[in-house]
């Protein structure tokens, strides 16, 4: 008999590049274009994988590491993230660390191989990286930890079962400072916009895509996969936070956060049409504010 | 309602940590405005039942006063003086706001150790009303203009402000009333002297005020 | 008369005549408007401080309002300060009324702000409520500030706005501890009485002490700072030195004694509340040293004669505050040294306001022979400084003698060597400065002022006083004395 929990991981893995192309569609909306297809991902996809790939010889293992780390991270924290307040297929005290550190893996990995190339741009935007995920790294921690406080739980699906309405209305405050920590989390480690602006075309101001500038053929796909479900992933946890109704059917519960997902995926839309990307200089300050959002909210859970 | 007056308490924590990391004096003073308007909420908050008339002319006062007066008062001594619009910091912003959290995690040390009575309707207030205070005093020392150093003069009030409001349930409404007038004419007469400054001096910025010595 | 009449009464005459100043047609008659609103009010105040001197405390209008022994004594010590400062103006501002550089509105200006400060001061001293004594302290800033800067210059500007943010930021202080003092009271009082003096005074046993001593603390820098209490003075000596000599004496007389005051009214209740463990006195000790020893170091080095003025006062307010926090003999002996150090500073920027005008500067090195160059006022900057380093046996001798002696009962010898040594430093360093000034030939160019006979009232006055006070204190001065001492010791 197949459960919500072991159809939710597989869910993922399908639909994840579905969310890119929402957005796109939603940006192509607003500035009154036609926009790529729904499911222009898919197909991006498909024919980067039918590609080969060219590899400089100054690369080496590292380099076809990266993406491939990039896409096994990401599956495997679909399996601890869980989906609609089902436990998820895989839950322990402490997996709220192990999430963590996936995310870590992946951006030591595709840093390490953005370096690997000995490309200056691609020097500059590992540089780039690694310096806001110092900052975002803290704000997700904190914030995390700042659910566990209200919640009890240290496992990720303890955590989310236990955010309900009721502990909305008691700690509304903390909640949503949590959740404002989180979504700022969100849109910085998966370069949207306003920190990193994804559809630019000049490598000084890139930050992300820079990296990936040498990747070709299947690593770029694998580059694309990992990046989509990274954004499942992060998005999943906004979602479990802002939407804690829950209905008696499981998988009633699962279509809801799917949906939810791709609401969010509309919202992000919403966001990039109308803000710019704010100046590099500003965004440590982004990120420092989502920090401090996490440790009011500790602060407010401190009884 | 606890949780709405310590959604209120944290917005000051936050609007205090804007005014610390904005570098427009435009900006600081509307955040400041802001948080008039927030504090003005309390009074209403703290009170049980329905709003008596006592919370409504207070929440009126506060708001109308710190909400709409000072940042008007202050927005004017800016316009009329010709003031220019950078904060001007000796302190840089993302220090400034390093500082505020970490007089953030002093004042919750701080104000956790205070014995609180049990009329007090939020275990926050201690905290932010010490963290209000630091803001202020920081503001005061560490800004270069001074009509950064009224905004730091009316966030310290506001601290103490809120600390009244809701620690004590019942100050007569004659004191508080008092209390905002004073807090008025504070800023009424600091605008001024700001305006007599600024003709005087061709600026504003304190530390060239510095003739008076030993 | 009942007593909530004379509460209105002794509000309504500041609030009229600030009004009537506003309406003043020429610069003279808002001069002399303030000085009979202020004898008007001195009458009053000084009646009624009799009969509480001698029927008991008066409170009214639903405790709002209280004059006890200690608020009566002030308001003594006020009316001699106010009195003298207000005729005084009126001969200090003489030649500039004559010339225009007091204008019509510069002069209502004056009077209305200096009723302010009168009806600010007096709120002080009757209210019973200590939020509004504190929203009549920082009034008292609040109005002030603009009577340093009368005549606008850079330099009285800049102390202006020193004197503005300083103190009110220091007020601020205050207010919160104004608040953690009725917090502490929230498990024993009503909620609408926890800000009555009387109320509290009353339960300060069963008052949460820890609340209680952080208040105090507060208390203590923010009022300390309006008091001028080292180290947060840095204000004073701007202030003092810019201001027009009227105005100086006004803020040395007694701007400082009524911020101090509030602290005094707190002190019974922390020392009832702590099993009278010492622990707030000592604070108020520490600060008084310190302010002695700052300012002793000052005196030595100052050049300008209205800031060696100025750090007289925070010697002095020192000393007062050593003598309450000494406690028994100490606090009559402060209280006494109150009056004594009004008396005397007044007299002494009287002076030094009528020889800046005499010399054209306050600059020390550049007053000489000032005996013969203006020979009244030199006698009264010559006595009043002499009397103020303590030169017996003038009474404020009298009272650090006493001071003196109360370290020695209390056993507090650290405390007196410390004493000793700034009153000694001060002693050295302003005497020469003293000595300079009075004798020597007068610069050239300098016309010997001739004074008129009011002006011989006000020097010789309080010298009289002074040394009359310091051979014999009559029995009435002396039982005032104990009734306000009793209430600042907080003993039943």
């Amino acid at each position: 008999m197949i459960e919500p929990r072991h159809a939710a991981p597989l869910l993922a893995l399908a639909l994840a590049p579905l969310m890119t192309g929402i957005i796109n569609r939603t940006k192509a909306f607003f500035a009154g274009r036609q926009g790529p297809p729904l499911l222009q991902a898919y197909f991006d996809l498909w024919k980067l994988l039918r590609k080969g790939a060219v590899y400089s010889r100054a690369t080496t293992w590292v380099f076809r590491a990266g993406p491939m780390v990039g896409v096994a991270t990401g599956a495997a924290a679909l399996l601890i993230v869980p989906l609609g307040g089902e436990p998820a297929l895989l839950a322990f005290p402490g997996d709220i660390l192990l999430l963590a550190g996936l995310l870590a893996l992946a951006r030591f990995f595709i840093i390490a191989a953005a370096l690997d190339t000995g490309s200056a741009f691609e020097g500059m935007g590992a540089s780039r990286e690694a310096q806001f995920s110092a900052l975002a790294e803290p704000a997700l921690l904190l914030s995390l930890a700042a659910l566990a406080r209200l919640t009890g739980g240290l496992s990720l699906s303890d955590l989310f079962r236990d955010i309900t309405p009721a502990a909305w209305v008691e700690n509304g405050p903390a909640l949503a400072l949590a959740a404002a920590a989180l979504v700022i989390v969100f849109l910085a480690e998966n370069a949207r916009i306003p920190v990193d602006d994804p559809n630019t075309h000049l490598e000084l101001t890139m930050i992300h895509e820079v990296m990936v500038l040498d990747h070709g053929g299947p690593d770029f796909a694998y580059v694309l996969y990992g990046a989509a479900l990274k954004l499942w992933v992060l998005g999943a946890l906004v979602i479990g936070v802002l939407v804690p109704w829950r209905g008696p059917n499981p998988w009633a519960n699962l279509a809801a956060v799917v949906a939810g997902l791709f609401v969010l995926s509309v919202a992000v839309g919403v966001v990039e049409s109308c803000m710019a990307r704010l100046r590099l200089l500003r965004v440590p300050q982004l990120l420092t504010v989502a920090g401090v959002f996490a440790a009011l909210a500790i602060i407010l859970l401190r009884r | 309602m606890s949780a709405w007056i310590d959604g209120v308490l944290v917005t000051l924590i936050l609007t205090n940590l804007a005014v610390l990391g904005s570098s427009r004096l435009n900006a600081c003073i509307r955040i400041i405005a802001l948080q008039g308007v927030v504090l003005g909420l309390l009074p209403i908050l703290v009170g049980e039942g329905a709003p008596t008339i006592r919370m409504t002319l207070l929440t009126a006062a506060t708001m109308g006063l710190k909400g709409a007066v000072f940042p008007w008062l202050l927005l004017r001594a800016l316009r009329v003086a010709g003031i220019r619009r950078e904060v001007e910091p000796f302190i840089g912003y993302n220090w400034s706001v390093l500082a505020g959290l970490l007089s953030l995690a002093a004042s919750v040390w701080l104000g956790g150790r205070l014995p609180m009575p049990e009329t007090a309707r939020s275990s926050l207030v201690g905290p932010v009303a010490l963290f209000m205070i630091f803001c202020g005093l920081f503001v005061i020392v560490s800004r270069r203009k001074a009509i950064t150093q009224i905004l730091g003069y009316i966030i310290m009030e506001n601290g103490a402000y809120a600390f009244g409001v809701v620690l004590l349930e019942e100050i007569p409404v004659l004191v508080e009333l008092g209390i905002l007038m004073d807090a008025f004419v504070a800023v009424f007469v600091m605008g001024v002297a700001i305006y007599h400054i600024q003709r005087e001096f061709d600026h504003v910025d304190v530390d060239q005020l510095d003739t008076l010595k030993g | 008369m009942s007593a909530s009449w004379l509460f209105i009464i002794l509000l309504a005459i500041p609030t009229a005549g600030a009004a009537a100043c506003l309406a003043a047609r020429t610069p003279a008659a808002a001069l002399w408007t303030v000085f009979a609103g202020v004898v008007l009010h001195a009458t009053t105040a000084l009646s009624a401080a009799r009969r509480v001197l001698a029927l008991g405390p008066m409170a009214s209008n639903g405790e709002w309002f209280l004059l006890d022994a200690l608020s009566a004594w002030h308001l003594i010590v006020m009316a001699l300060v106010f009195v003298p400062a207000s005729f005084y103006a009126i001969t200090y501002f003489r030649d500039e009324t004559a010339s225009g550089a007091l204008s019509l509105r510069l002069a209502r200006r004056f009077g209305a702000l200096w009723f302010g400060a009168l009806g600010a001061m007096t709120l002080v001293l009757i209210s019973n409520n200590l939020g509004i004594l504190w929203v009549g302290i920082e009034a008292t800033t609040l109005l002030t500030a603009f009577l340093i800067c009368l005549h606008r210059s850079p330099t009285s500007l800049e102390a202006m706005w020193k004197y503005l943010i300083i103190c009110s930021v220091g007020v601020a202080f205050a207010f919160m501890g104004t608040l953690f003092v009725a917090a502490s009271a929230s498990r024993t009082l009503e909620p609408g009485d926890a800000l009555l003096w009387t109320k509290l005074l009353d339960v300060a046993g069963s008052l949460d002490r820890v609340m209680l001593e952080v208040g105090f603390i507060f208390l203590l820098v923010g009022y300390g700072t309006k008091a001028g209490l080292a180290p947060m003075h840095t204000w004073l000596p701007d202030a003092h030195s810019q201001a027009p000599a009227p105005v100086s004496a006004l803020f040395s007389g007694f701007l400082l004694n009524s911020a101090l005051y509030c602290v005094l009214r707190y002190l019974p209740i922390l020392e009832r509340a702590t099993d009278y463990s010492g622990w707030a006195p000592r604070l108020l000790v520490v600060f008084g040293l310190i302010s002695i020893l700052i300012s002793a170091a000052f005196i030595i080095f100052q050049h300008d004669l209205k800031r060696l003025l100025a750090y007289h006062s925070v010697e002095h307010i020192g000393i007062i505050t050593l003598g309450f926090g000494l406690g028994g003999l100490g606090v009559f002996a402060a209280l006494f040294h109150t009056l004594n150090h009004s008396l005397c500073k007044t007299l002494a920027f009287f002076s030094a306001g009528r020889l800046g005008q005499v010399y054209g500067t306050h600059d020390m090195s550049r007053i000489s022979g000032a005996l013969r160059a203006a020979p009244l006022w030199g006698l009264g900057l010559f006595a009043s400084l002499l009397a103020l380093i303590g030169v017996a046996p003038f009474a404020i001798f009298m009272s650090e003698f006493q001071i003196a002696k109360a370290a020695v009962d209390d056993a507090a010898y650290v405390p007196l060597a410390l004493f000793l040594l700034g009153g000694g430093v001060v002693f050295i360093g302003a005497l020469r400065h003293v000595v300079l000034m009075a004798w020597g030939a007068p610069p050239d160019g300098t016309r010997p002022e001739r004074a008129c006979s009011c002006e011989w009232l006000l020097v010789w006055l309080p010298l009289l006083a002074l040394l009359g006070l310091g051979l014999w204190m009559p029995h009435s001065l002396y039982d005032a004395l104990s009734q306000a001492s009793a209430i600042v010791g907080g003993h039943p």
